[in-house]
């Protein structure tokens, strides 16, 4: 009953109302941590604004609304995004929410989902990707790390990379290969891994931004319970695949380009460069281009609202978003001047901060498929081409 | 000896001390100091005679031209050098021998602070030296930490300025390369006004040896990332043999190719001698290729190493931190765009 009230609220309420809504709620709520931070916060400093959310039932707007997410319309998801953009509210550690959380509801258990939904929403569980490898990375589907049943249980060996947050992380899910004999992709099943168990170790590895965003993951005999595998044995790909969909909508969300855009003109205007006409032209593509991107962004939350599979077409969206963050990015850096140079933002404002938004914006280009990779997808699986 | 001897003299003597690709671990170990380089290395790079290249010969110094200064400075650059070099050779580009046996024997570091806005060459803006004293500020001083005192530059001539003089402040933040720029803050200081010799030129012939430096930044990251292409397996072959990275690779050569050419033709026709247009456009020309190709090899060097590329612990975002820091000094591209336009006005033939 409590549930299908709350659906209601946001159902039957306006796009103006809901914004309105979000907007005193995060001007009300959010914690004194920074604002327009262009690193990724740490959990030790950003868990008050995931606590925050988690108190009003926000941590998933996407989820449907009987497993705990707010089941927001596409129009209202981008108000959100809007709305925390706007505020320079920090990214929370989303991989929960964003990338478990829809695959749990897909191919979960009822078990599964009743095990872990409910932590991701409280908090509880904080999430970490173990997809990539050190020679897995755009060949994915060559994973080494392997997971053998031992009785009851899977016992893991082998190495991850790149996850990202890993250091705030106290579960991980991997892609692990548990049938050598088959074809790479037939061989790998999705297991589920707390990462407070003995022999995982994490190093965080420092990024262009002096940034330990990302981190390697090592696996050295860990034993989890035979359930904690999601799906059936050696259909991890399928899995895989599914969340990089996911991946991929969400790299091709339109949130980094548009706060991109917004620091673009705020650094025009602070070196005098707004009222230049050649300026103007660059900005105003490039505004465009968001306009555009936004709209293609809301067809692909609208299939994923009706559960509708996200079909290799969705590169489309990942590459164009992140080549157009990456284009925006340069520009800061073409008319930042000397400030262009800075190891830290200019006149410690976040938002003036040309080499960090241009480092920021790098890797999206590699991750979630490298974009070589997935305009080879394109060729193959969308326009047919040969082989 | 022949111009084309000396070049290669200067080039050699260079690689002989700064190996291609440099020494890396001694890069990284600078990174963030206090300095942001190493005076001991500095000094002995005066020895060599880096600091009086440009200097006639009749006022002691080598008479070398812009094209052995530009070999040199493209192997400052595959080395990615952080000694200022090139700041500290506009200083006494500007001063002359009148700049001291000290300064030109490294043991006396003066830096240009000359630059008051984001961007151009304007070097006139800032300060001003009025009866009570010259009072102002100068930014984005590079390395300044490390200098001993600060040519100031003016409207009317220049101001030699000790770093621990009376109304002097230096405040310094970090640049992406590991150094630093300052912000020189003047609140009276005394200091005797000094005529400058030809600073529209010097300052031309800084921002050509910066092109230049570029050019071997964006070399090596080249090299190292065509050895990646070679090495790297994914999907059972070599990355190097997918044909869009070929492409893309190719592509890059071919902007290395028209900015080395660019570079060599500048710094030629400086040699030879071309009015004052001329010269402006000639440097425009390069530097707007050199801001360009340096960043395009950057972002493609991260790009064709795949994530290890973002890392720090990576040497090859050493390369692309230098590009970024580099691109727009002595004017950005857009900046040259612009001024290469004004001094050359289109005319059909």
């Amino acid at each position: 009953m409590s549930l299908h009230s709350r659906n209601d609220i946001y159902a039957v309420m306006s796009d103006e109302e809901f914004r309105a809504q979000a907007r005193a709620f995060i001007e009300a709520n959010y914690p004194d941590i920074p604002r327009f931070s262009q690193k990724r916060l740490h959990f030790s400093q950003s868990k008050p604004w995931y606590m925050a959310l988690a108190r009003k039932g926000w941590v998933a707007p996407a989820w449907p609304v009987e497993h705990g997410g707010m089941g927001l319309s596409a129009t209202k998801q981008l108000i959100w995004i809007e709305e925390n953009e706007r505020f320079g509210a920090a990214r929370i550690n989303d991989i929960g929410p964003v990338m478990l959380g829809p695959l749990l509801i897909q191919f979960g258990t009822d078990a599964q989902k009743a095990q872990f939904l409910p932590k991701i929403l409280s908090g509880e569980h904080i999430w970490a990707q173990g997809y990539s490898e050190p020679n897995a990375g755009s060949d994915l589907a060559a994973v080494r790390t392997e997971a053998v049943l031992d009785g009851d249980e899977w016992v893991i060996n082998g190495q991850k990379t790149w996850a990202t947050l890993g250091n705030d992380a106290n579960w991980i899910f991997i892609l692990a290969r548990t049938d050598k004999s088959v074809k790479k992709q037939a061989g790998i099943s999705f297991i589920l891994v707390p990462m407070d168990l003995p022999g995982v170790t994490v190093r965080p590895i420092e990024n262009l931004e002096m940034h330990d965003e990302f981190c390697e993951v090592f696996f050295d005999d860990v034993r989890v319970p035979r359930e904690n595998l999601v799906g059936a044995v050696n259909q991890g790909w399928t899995m895989a695949k599914a969340l990089l969909g996911h991946e991929r909508v969400f790299i091709g969300a339109p949130r980094l380009s548009s706060s991109a855009l917004a620091r673009l003109d705020l650094l025009a205007r602070k070196v005098g460069v707004a009222d230049d006409p050649a300026f103007q032209d660059r900005f105003t593509r490039l505004r465009l281009d968001v306009a555009d991107l936004t709209a293609l962004f809301e067809t692909y939350i609208e299939k994923l609202r009706h559960g509708e599979a996200i079909g290799a077409d969705v590169s489309i969206m990942k590459i164009f978003q992140s080549e157009l963050y990456q284009r925006i990015s340069e520009e800061m850096m073409a008319i930042g001047g000397a400030t262009a140079a800075l190891l830290e933002p200019f006149e410690h404002d976040p938002r003036l901060h040309a080499a960090g938004t241009y480092l920021m914006a790098r890797p999206t280009t590699i991750f979630g498929g490298s974009n070589e990779v997935l305009r080879n997808v394109l060729a193959r699986m969308v326009l047919d081409l040969p082989a | 000896m022949t111009d084309l001897a000396e070049i290669e003299m200067i080039r050699d003597s260079a690689r002989a001390f700064v190996p291609p690709g440099g020494d890396l671990v001694r890069i990284r170990g600078l990174r963030f100091g206090e300095a942001g380089f190493d005076p001991a290395i500095y000094r002995q790079m005066a020895e060599m005679g880096w600091l009086m290249l440009r200097l006639p010969e009749e006022e002691g110094g080598l008479g070398l031209g812009m094209r052995a200064y530009c070999a040199l400075a493209a192997v400052l650059g595959a080395g990615l050098v952080p000694e200022p070099l090139i700041h500290a050779n506009l200083a006494v580009r500007l001063l002359g021998a009148g700049v001291g046996d000290a300064v030109l024997a490294g043991t006396r570091i003066v830096l240009p602070a000359w630059q008051a806005g984001f961007d151009g060459l304007d070097l006139a803006a800032g300060v001003t030296g009025a009866a009570g004293g010259l009072s102002g500020e100068k930014r984005f001083v590079y390395q300044a930490a490390g200098a001993d005192a600060f040519l100031v530059t003016g409207a009317e001539g220049g101001w030699l300025v000790e770093a621990g003089a009376e109304g002097v402040s230096l405040e310094c933040e970090g640049t992406q390369d590991g150094g630093h720029f300052g912000s020189l803050r003047l609140a009276g200081v005394s200091a005797e006004r000094i005529d400058l010799i030809d600073p529209a030129a010097a300052l031309d012939e800084a921002a050509l040896a910066t092109s230049a430096y570029l050019l071997g930044v964006a070399e090596t990251a080249f090299e190292m990332t065509l050895d990646y292409l070679r090495v790297r397996k994914q999907f059972d072959k070599p990355i190097g043999s997918f044909q869009s990275l070929q492409h893309r690779a190719t592509d890059l050569k071919m902007q290395l190719a028209l900015l080395r050419a660019g570079v060599d033709m500048a710094a030629g026709a400086l040699d030879a001698g071309v009015d004052d247009a001329r010269r402006s456009a000639l440097v425009s020309q390069v530097k707007v290729r050199a801001a360009d190709t340096a960043m395009l090899v950057a972002r493609e060097a991260v790009q064709m190493h795949g994530a290890i590329g973002f890392t720090d612990e990576h040497d090859v975002g050493l390369f692309v931190r230098k590009a970024m820091t580099l691109a727009n000094q002595f004017g950005s591209a857009a900046f040259h765009r612009r001024r290469f336009a004004a001094m050359q006005p289109y005319a059909a033939a």
